[in-house]
């Protein structure tokens, strides 16, 4: 199997596993246990917090709090914000955050709260004069990602981060899921109050998270109960994944991959752009615009479900960013944002390199790839645009 | 023994995971039917998916190839593989008779799935290349009388007739009588108009 979809999850790192085991064996107890068990789980779960503030470069240990997955920080950075404010009833976000983000602002537009969508230009950077216009005194949050997770676009946060604080009290929220692991994150520098991170996408299992809340920021718990996480956050620690998370953190931070990942990624990106005629990135061609692990290329005129299923039989995994539901046939929001064409998002592949991909998964993916987008598009009806594509290219 | 009509679709609609990705990953007929042609399109404005069908057809009206083009999802690709080899061999009226779409899309729709819109699509693309057949063999038909319905031979006298004769107001009831109207469908607004004018004091 050759894994390109490492946005979506990743493999956990045998590192990962090794910290995990003995949390999984014979430390088996409940962290707020006064006896010594309890102690050693405790101290587990405070050294985790310790890696997971130094990736992120949280000025103060304590201002991490471990949740179940990326979605319950967002969720709970946003209508944490909006509950202690009360009186704010205005969101701004952008048109292209991740569903935990897009869908709450969504539902939250139904109860009464106003929500300002910031765009982004085709290729998928955000307006930021808009957002700039957005920004009111009733401003309750600003809410925007750091890194796309279909086309890998970066925002701008240090630069976003100031300007809220200039022209608002707003609280900033970042959901920074798809970026922790693959940059260096340095939140004591930028103006960020919130921040969402998961686990499973650096190599630490799914179900574990956390949410960075800068200190003085003090959101009300958001599952109620008992007193765990200082009283932020109920619910029994969740001490496998911690250990987990807190290990992927110093894997992250010790182990530089950036580089290898970048060079496979550029191998596989430069060479579909050069040998498929009606290859197309969705994104910027400047890469440092970009995360390090992500191309987002759409294959003009031919369907990104068919190549997705064609991949998979050779054994290579990747995702597309149209979806066919029963009757519709819904292209990314991302993509339909960038205002990219139906008959180009149709055919979108995100790829998606991660640590232990090497260079021969690259060239045989490579290998199969030409191939099969050959053969969808001789079966495309879009015979002359796709001969006028071939055409100049050849 | 004619089948039902809906029968072809639902054969296809029916069949095992493993026929249908089979005819995804190598899919029969793609490309155009020898000359002489006859294509039509289906275009799914909910999901984007485009299908094109031709046909090639000989002097007695039996269709030598079915070929098809699509973008679409995999369902509609094995659809069209499907049917286009389901319809080679056959008679234009019998294919048009096994595949006729627009009168049951929605009733065949409710079958099962998110598939069947697909497989429907694929029909309705071969339909409307069997129509441009029609439609070409009515306007080059050089007999004494008018041919009405291509499918079934039959001729605007023999439809006239059969409306004076037995008071017939439908459509339906004119291709339940003599079968006119009952393939393409390519002839359903003439046939109205001979009712029309038949009807006129």
């Amino acid at each position: 199997m050759i894994y390109l979809d490492n946005n979506a999850t990743t493999r956990i790192a045998p590192e990962v596993a090794e910290a995990m085991l003995p949390y999984l064996t014979k430390f088996f107890g409940n962290p707020s246990s006064a006896h010594a068990l309890g102690r050693e789980m405790k101290q587990a779960v405070e050294n985790a917090r310790q890696e997971v503030a130094e990736l992120i470069g949280a000025a103060d240990t304590s201002e991490v709090v471990f949740t179940s997955c990326g979605s319950e920080s967002d969720n709970w950075a946003i209508n944490g914000a909006l509950a202690t404010q009360p009186e704010k009833k205005h969101i701004v976000t952008t048109q292209v955050e991740h569903e935990a983000v897009r869908n709450l602002c969504q539902q939250l537009e139904t109860q009464g709260y106003e929500v300002s969508w910031i765009g982004v230009n085709s290729e998928g950077e955000l307006d930021m004069e808009g957002l700039r216009q957005a920004l009111r005194d009733d401003t309750a949050i600003v809410s925007v990602m750091l890194a796309n997770n279909e086309t890998g676009v970066l925002f701008p946060i240090s630069e976003i981060g100031q300007l809220v604080r200039e022209r608002t009290n707003a609280l900033f929220h970042v959901d920074g899921v798809q970026a922790v692991g693959k940059l260096p994150i340095d939140l004591k520098s930028w103006q960020v109050d919130l921040f969402a991170l998961s686990g499973h996408k650096f190599h630490a299992p799914q179900g574990i998270g956390a949410l960075y809340m800068r200190r003085g920021v003090d959101l009300p718990s958001f599952i109620v109960g008992g007193k765990q996480e200082d009283g932020r956050r109920a619910g029994t620690s969740a001490v496998p994944g911690i250990v987990g998370l807190g290990a992927a953190s110093r894997l992250a931070r010790l182990e530089d991959d950036h580089d290898t990942v970048l060079d496979l990624r550029n191998l596989l990106e430069d060479s579909i752009l050069n040998e498929i005629p009606n290859a197309r990135l969705n994104g910027p061609a400047d890469r440092t615009k970009r995360l390090p692990n992500t191309s987002n290329i759409s294959f003009e005129y031919v369907e990104g479900q068919n190549i997705l299923t064609h991949l998979d039989q050779h054994g290579i995994c990747v995702s597309t960013g149209s979806a066919c539901h029963s009757s519709s046939h819904e292209s990314s929001p991302t993509l339909r944002a960038m205002n990219v064409p139906y008959t180009t998002a149709q055919g979108s592949i995100r790829f998606s390199v991660g640590r232990y991909n090497n260079d021969a998964e690259i060239r045989e993916t490579l290998n199969v790839l030409p191939g099969i987008i050959r053969k969808l598009v001789d079966m495309s009806p879009y015979e002359k645009e796709l001969k006028a594509l071939y055409a100049k290219k050849a | 023994m004619r089948r039902h009509p809906r029968a072809l679709l639902v054969e296809i609609l029916l069949s095992s995971a493993e026929t249908l990705k089979e005819h995804f990953l190598n899919p029969s007929n793609v490309g155009e039917a020898g000359e002489p042609r006859f294509t039509g399109r289906a275009v799914s404005v909910s999901c984007g998916a485009v299908v094109q069908f031709s046909v090639q057809v000989d002097q007695a009206h039996n269709i030598l190839q079915a070929k098809f083009r699509a973008v679409g999802c995999d369902v509609l690709i094995s659809a069209s593989s499907l049917l286009s080899e389901a319809v080679t061999g056959m008679s234009t009226a019998e294919a048009a008779n096994d595949v006729h779409s627009q009168s049951f899309v929605e009733e065949f729709a409710e079958i099962d799935d998110n598939r069947s819109a697909c497989v429907a699509l694929a029909g309705s693309a071969l339909i409307s290349a069997l129509q441009d057949y029609s439609n070409t063999a009515r306007d080059e038909w050089s007999g004494d009388d008018a041919l009405i319905c291509t499918c079934f031979f039959v001729s605007e006298q023999t439809i006239e007739r059969e409306i004076q004769n037995r008071g017939l107001t439908t459509v339906g009831e004119v291709t339940r009588v003599c079968s006119a109207g009952g393939g393409c469908g390519s002839c359903h607004q003439l046939i109205q108009e001979i009712i029309d004018s038949v009807a006129l004091p």
